[in-house]
């Protein structure tokens, strides 16, 4: 039994929790503990009776490592990418894509420059100049079905002799083989709450000594009810977090750490995506990549991965240096697939499933502290993603992997996993890897689009072909204030917003009102690719809400909910969990929310702290979708 | 090779006549036969045949009882030894038997007892030299149409699939089977219909009415309306004598303390894990129609929805007409208008 | 008063997905199924639940899960499942699911329940669901039963009542949404579940580390086993497509909604 310690911040003090005692806790299943566990697993099966393998809190046995998974099953996430495999390759020297599903190599990459065929986007004045100068040179220009192909892909965006994967897939792969063994368990369907912190040897500041899992058996305020099952303590010498970019582990552990100087997690993006079954006819070769940008809004990329089968993942980023309250996904994802050079492809498919999830964009800007005593970071919430490439899986697969390394190496040199040690060895592996020389080139690579689109894309283009050696420096403003509204025409946007509440008024949300008022046509539903956002969400799965679970997503101070004219969270959400309540406060459905994290990068306003109003906790559930 | 069918029944809930479900059973055999060239036995499995039996007049086909006080009751035990019994003096190559609790208890062990093999859920049997059955695999999903070369083979008719038998003038002669019984351990006490006071489920009712989560979420006043949903709903119920089911969230709701109708169950619950109930008639109200609970409604024939959301799946071809309305608001006008009718 | 209860479970794909058949040269299979999420047969699971339930109640009880399935997808499986209550695993590695017969299935698990060590057959409690999310015969449990002899068999069981001297009242699932209540004088006796009355056990790592130490060798030692066709042959699998023209009323008053309603459920 522990009981909670009220001075070290861990929960309120009345509850007797249970507890049960770890050699490693990880917090988690994404490539990059997958490449943690598996790394550890493999050199486990390869000679079991090394010493660096016995346990310290079951003598006798192997290490005790146990890696919980906030949602029900490992193969729920989501993303289909594009990825350079290199870590992976290395990790699988015998990989053969076929072994897994909805894998493929990449075959051919194109780069579009997607023109605007409806009017409706906000592009600036040169861009439309741009535009121009295309359509009139069309015939010498090659442009075809409103896209221009880059003649020639810059070699930081090339991922020839990778693969298509599906995360979701890939994950399953993995976990499988790891688990196997039986020496590592790995449980879905268990959230975790928070770290524990105690005071560390020394008595000069904090260690992380374990992680609590999260309360079950409670009603949506968190408060217990019938069935009340107290979250655990799980303690252990070591807690690897590798929850993601808004993971609550990694969270409570910068509030609390701090962050190291200047570094702030202020950019992201939403990557929304949908998984279409082409039609029978189609030319699309499996191994087909494509990138595009310029449409529906300029600053808004976007992707098209061709799997086996005739499976395509289609997706775009929204990202928050798109200065619009009203910025929402899902219409702008439909708009984008009815593009004429995609929807070409496209029309005619089914969607078979939907997903979405925030990105951390902000690459080295947002590094958090890599280690401290009790505790490693690894993976996307450690600042692994390559900004410039656009790359994060193997990234985050590689600094698992160097993790392991490391931490094997202290257990057999029977060193303790302070904050000294695991920087003597993981950090100074990182540092020393292509991870960190690829995300030094591209830590200032976006910055030019703070100034604005085509600012940005020569920035990033200058950044690229010069290695990061020339870049763009600028100071990146607050999320908060990256949505705000950037005027061209005032009066102009004003008459938009007068129209918008007119249509409010037949019951439709304010940004999807606004969209159409600014001149997006009406989206036409049939029912199999062209789909409300309910619909949506129970394509090829459900977003499931287990009972029993609190709200995961909490608005701190609802005054400034009230006040808040935005309500950008709202526009935002991927599954219109947030919507507006009777008395202007957002009001949150657990059983939509698939866990993208999109509301908390945007919210306009910020609470007397200085933190963003909207908290996102652990919780359980979320999508469910096997193709994904 | 020749084949011989012999129809097993059962008598219903009024005991002295056999259940529909058994006549139904019957109209198949007789059909099956004459398709076949096959000869056709009856057996009776019942406490007094010599009543049942009446239910069957005219029906110019050997019949076989068995007949006692161990019969009375539905007992695994000693069905299954009956069944046993008659099969083993008709000698049957097919075997139909109505999909009723009391068959499908024993069915599968009278086809283990005599080397034979079975399948349920029988939706339709076709073939002209031998049977081709349809079943529903992945409840209610996917469609199977099968063969069998293994003898005997047992079918346990879905009820609804064929007209009841109904019997002419004459007499009736049941030929008794004696049945060597095993040590009875087991005693059925009676039935217990469900706690509430509403039996909401109606078999027979030319209509189901389905009950979505939508009935207790929070309306446009911001407030939760649970028991004016019940009421509303309660009384369609029983002006229309339509038989009530549920979505899967609407019923799960009951488990964490979230508001919830009194009078629902898990029995209640159509498609997923639920049932697949065949009515005339279906209205959806205030529920997605989602594929998963939609597969309940396989067997149910006009479908109409009532749904605040135009872009449902009702509204994608699940169903014949979708009203976008408020369900509290046209259950109500709907209650009244019925009200005044009666 | 202690009981054995072996409980039979299959793993069936999450009702929740789309399914699509594919016929293939041994018959017909789910496309791609072995990338569905998968999860424990639903009315099983109940059963698995209500077992952990009695062995909670009656000390001295054990409670073995088998289950006949691909290898690969009961181990994602007892990701979940493990989590939630103890129990012993015996696991037959087979390519199961709907379209595989059911008594040449109940053949294999009742192969490996006969086998099981220490299991007091005088003792034994038999449950499973009453049929299945895949195949839905309710024909598996109860050929496993007779090969078991077991001669007190109940299907549809909602709920089960032990007494003091070992034997137990039993809810059946009948026409017209009502039970039958029988009095069974003990074990060994079959019961097939519906939904039971117990809610989903939550998560607890406890649980699943004691668990992990038992299920992992299980299913390394799982041996395979070849499911004959037992002369089964499927002459199609299709879905059939329930497409409607529907009408969407979206501008009518409620009274004329009501009226049309109230017509439409008068006439014949």
């Amino acid at each position: 039994m522990s009981r909670s310690d009220p001075v070290a911040g861990n929960g309120p003090p009345e509850i007797e929790r249970q507890s049960i005692e770890a050699d490693i806790v990880c917090v988690g299943f994404g490539p990059a503990i997958a490449g943690f566990l598996s790394t550890l697993n493999r050199a486990w099966m390869e000679n079991p009776v090394d010493p660096l393998f016995e346990s310290k809190v079951a003598p006798g046995l192997p290490l005790q490592v146990l890696c919980y998974e906030r949602a029900d099953d490992i193969a729920a996430g989501v993303s289909g990418v594009v990825t350079a495999a290199r870590g992976i390759r290395a990790s699988f020297p015998d990989l053969n894509p076929a072994d897994i599903a909805m894998t493929v190599p990449v075959k051919s990459e194109r780069i579009l420059y997607l023109l605007d065929p409806i009017g409706a986007s906000r592009r600036p004045f040169s861009l439309r100049m741009a535009d121009r100068v295309l359509r009139a040179l069309n015939g010498t220009l090659g442009v075809r079905n409103d896209a221009y192909e880059l003649p020639w892909a810059p070699r930081f965006l090339h991922k020839s002799g990778g693969l298509i994967m599906s995360v979701g897939q890939f994950n399953q792969w993995v976990g499988a083989q790891i688990m196997a063994s039986g020496f590592v368990q790995i449980w879905p369907g268990m959230p975790v709450s928070q770290p524990l912190f105690a005071e560390n040897a020394d008595r000069t500041g904090d260690q992380v000594v374990g992680v609590r899992l999260t309360d079950q058996g409670v009603n949506r305020d968190g408060e217990p009810e019938s069935g009340f099952v107290a979250g655990m303590d799980v303690s252990a010498s070591l807690t690897v977090v590798g929850d993601g970019p808004f993971g609550p582990v990694g969270q409570a552990i910068d509030r609390r750490m701090g962050m190291p100087p200047g570094h702030d997690k202020r950019e992201w993006a939403l990557g929304m995506k949908f998984v279409i079954e082409l039609p029978a006819e189609t030319t699309l070769e499996a191994g087909t990549v494509w990138h595009t940008f310029g449409y529906p809004e300029p600053e808004i990329f976007g992707f098209l991965y061709v799997h086996p089968e005739r499976l395509a993942s289609v997706g775009i980023f929204v990202p928050s240096w798109l200065g619009d309250p009203a910025r929402t996904v899902y219409r702008y994802l439909q708009h984008y697939i009815q593009h004429p050079a995609l929807w070409r492809h496209l029309k005619g498919g089914t969607l078979r499933s939907w997903g979405a999830k925030s990105l951390d964009e902000s690459g080295k800007h947002g590094e958090p502290l890599l280690v401290g005593d009790g505790y490693a970071r690894i993976g996307e919430g450690s600042g692994s993603t390559n900004m410039l490439a656009g790359s994060g899986v193997d990234e985050a697969w590689t600094t698992g992997v160097q993790l392991a390394d490391s931490v094997m190496e202290l257990l057999h040199n029977k060193r303790s996993f302070t904050q000294e040690n695991l920087a003597a060895t993981y950090e100074a592996r990182r540092r020393a890897s292509w991870v960190e020389s690829n995300a030094r080139d591209a830590m200032n690579s976006r910055n030019g689009f703070h100034l604005g689109f085509v600012p940005g894309l020569i920035g990033m283009a200058i950044a690229g072909l010069t290695g990061g050696t020339i870049s763009l420096a600028v100071n990146i403003p607050q999320t908060h204030k990256q949505i705000e509204k950037k005027r061209v025409n005032r009066a102009r946007e004003l008459k938009t917003r007068a129209a918008a509440m007119l249509a409010v008024e037949d019951g439709r949300p304010l940004h999807e009102a606004m969209m159409s008022a600014r001149g997006w046509p009406e989206i036409e539903f049939d029912g199999s690719l062209l789909v409300s956002q309910q619909d949506a969400l129970l394509m090829g799965g459900k977003v499931q809400a287990m009972p029993g679970f609190a709200d995961h997503v909490i608005f701190r101070d609802a005054g400034l909910c009230i006040q808040c004219e935005d309500k950008t969270c709202i526009a935002m959400c991927s599954g219109q969990a947030l919507t507006l309540g009777s008395d202007s406060l957002p009001l949150f459905e657990r059983e939509k929310c698939i866990h993208c994290g999109g509301c908390i990068w945007n919210c306009t306003r910020t609470t007397a702290e200085g933190l963003t109003n909207i908290e996102f906790r652990a919780g359980a559930g979320g999508l469910h979708s096997a193709e994904n | 090779m020749p084949e011989s069918i012999l129809v097993l029944t059962h008598a219903g809930e009024a005991s002295h006549s056999l259940s529909k479900a058994s006549l139904e059973t019957v109209t198949a055999g007789k059909e099956l036969s004459a398709r076949l060239n096959a000869p056709m036995t009856i057996g009776i499995i019942s406490a007094n045949y010599a009543d049942t039996a009446r239910s069957l007049a005219g029906v110019n086909t050997r019949v076989l009882g068995v007949a006692g006080e161990p019969f009375v009751e539905a007992r695994y035990a000693t069905d299954a030894a009956a069944c046993e019994a008659l099969c083993r003096a008709a000698n049957p190559t097919i075997i139909l038997a109505p999909q009723s609790s009391r068959m499908a208890r024993v069915a599968a062990a009278l086809a283990h007892r005599l080397s034979g093999c079975i399948d349920t859920h029988v939706t339709s049997v076709r073939g002209e030299d031998s049977p081709e059955i349809s079943r529903w695999f992945y409840r209610q999903r996917i469609e199977g149409v099968i063969t069998r070369s293994m003898r005997p083979w047992i079918l346990l008719l879905e009820a609804g699939t064929y007209s009841a038998y109904s019997c002419q003038e004459g007499e009736i002669a049941v030929e008794q089977i004696a049945v060597a019984l095993p040590a009875i351990r087991t005693s059925v006490s009676g039935t217990r219909a469900p706690a509430q006071d509403a039996q909401t489920i109606r078999p027979d009712a030319k209509m189901l009415f389905v009950a979505g989560a939508g009935w207790t979420k929070k309306q446009p006043d911001g407030l939760v309306h649970a028991s004016e949903a019940g009421d509303l709903i309660l009384a369609f119920l029983r002006q229309s004598g339509a038989s009530l089911g549920s979505s899967k969230s609407l019923v799960d709701q009951g488990g964490d303390g979230q508001p919830v109708l009194p009078f629902l169950t898990h029995l209640n619950q159509v498609g997923q894990t639920g049932s697949t109930p065949r009515h005339p008639k279906g209205l959806a109200t205030c529920c997605h129609g989602e594929e998963p609970h939609v597969v309940g409604w396989r067997f149910i024939g006009d479908r109409r929805a009532i749904s605040l959301d135009p872009n449902c799946g009702w509204a994608r071809g699940k169903a014949d007409v979708v009203y976008v309305a408020d369900a509290f608001k046209v259950m109500s006008k709907v209650n009244e208008l019925l009200r005044s009718k009666a | 008063m202690y009981l054995h209860i072996v409980v039979c479970a299959g793993v069936v794909p999450d009702p929740l997905q789309t399914l699509e058949p594919v016929n293939g040269p041994n018959g017909p299979a789910l496309k791609n199924e072995m990338m569905l999420p998968a999860v424990l047969d639903p009315w099983a699971a109940s059963a698995l639940y209500e077992a952990a339930n009695l062995v909670a109640c009656n000390s001295g009880s054990k409670l073995w899960l088998v289950s006949l399935s691909p290898k690969a997808k009961l181990q994602q499986v007892m990701m979940t499942i493990a989590q939630k209550v103890s129990f012993e695993l015996v696991a037959i590695d087979s390519p199961a699911g709907g379209f595989v017969d059911a008594q040449a299935t109940a053949e294999a698990l009742a192969d490996a329940i006969e086998t099981i060590p220490g299991l007091d057959r005088s003792k034994l409690l038999l449950f499973g669901g009453w049929e299945s999310a895949s195949r839905g015969a309710g024909a598996t449990l109860q050929t496993i039963g007779e090969r078991l002899g077991v001669l007190d068999q109940f299907m549809g069981v909602d709920q089960i009542e032990m007494r003091e001297d070992g034997s137990f009242e039993v809810l059946e699932r009948v026409e017209g949404g009502q039970h039958q209540v029988s009095i069974c004088a003990g074990a060994p006796a079959v019961l097939g579940w519906a939904t039971g009355n117990l809610p989903e056990p939550r998560n607890n790592p406890q649980i699943g580390m004691a668990n992990m130490r038992n299920v992992m060798p299980a299913l390394q030692k799982a041996k395979p086993a070849v499911i004959g066709d037992n002369g089964l042959h499927y002459l199609s699998a299709s879905l059939p497509s329930q497409q409607r023209q529907t009408r969407v009323a979206k501008d009518m008053s409620l009274d004329a909604i009501a009226q049309e309603l109230v017509e439409w459920i008068g006439a014949e």
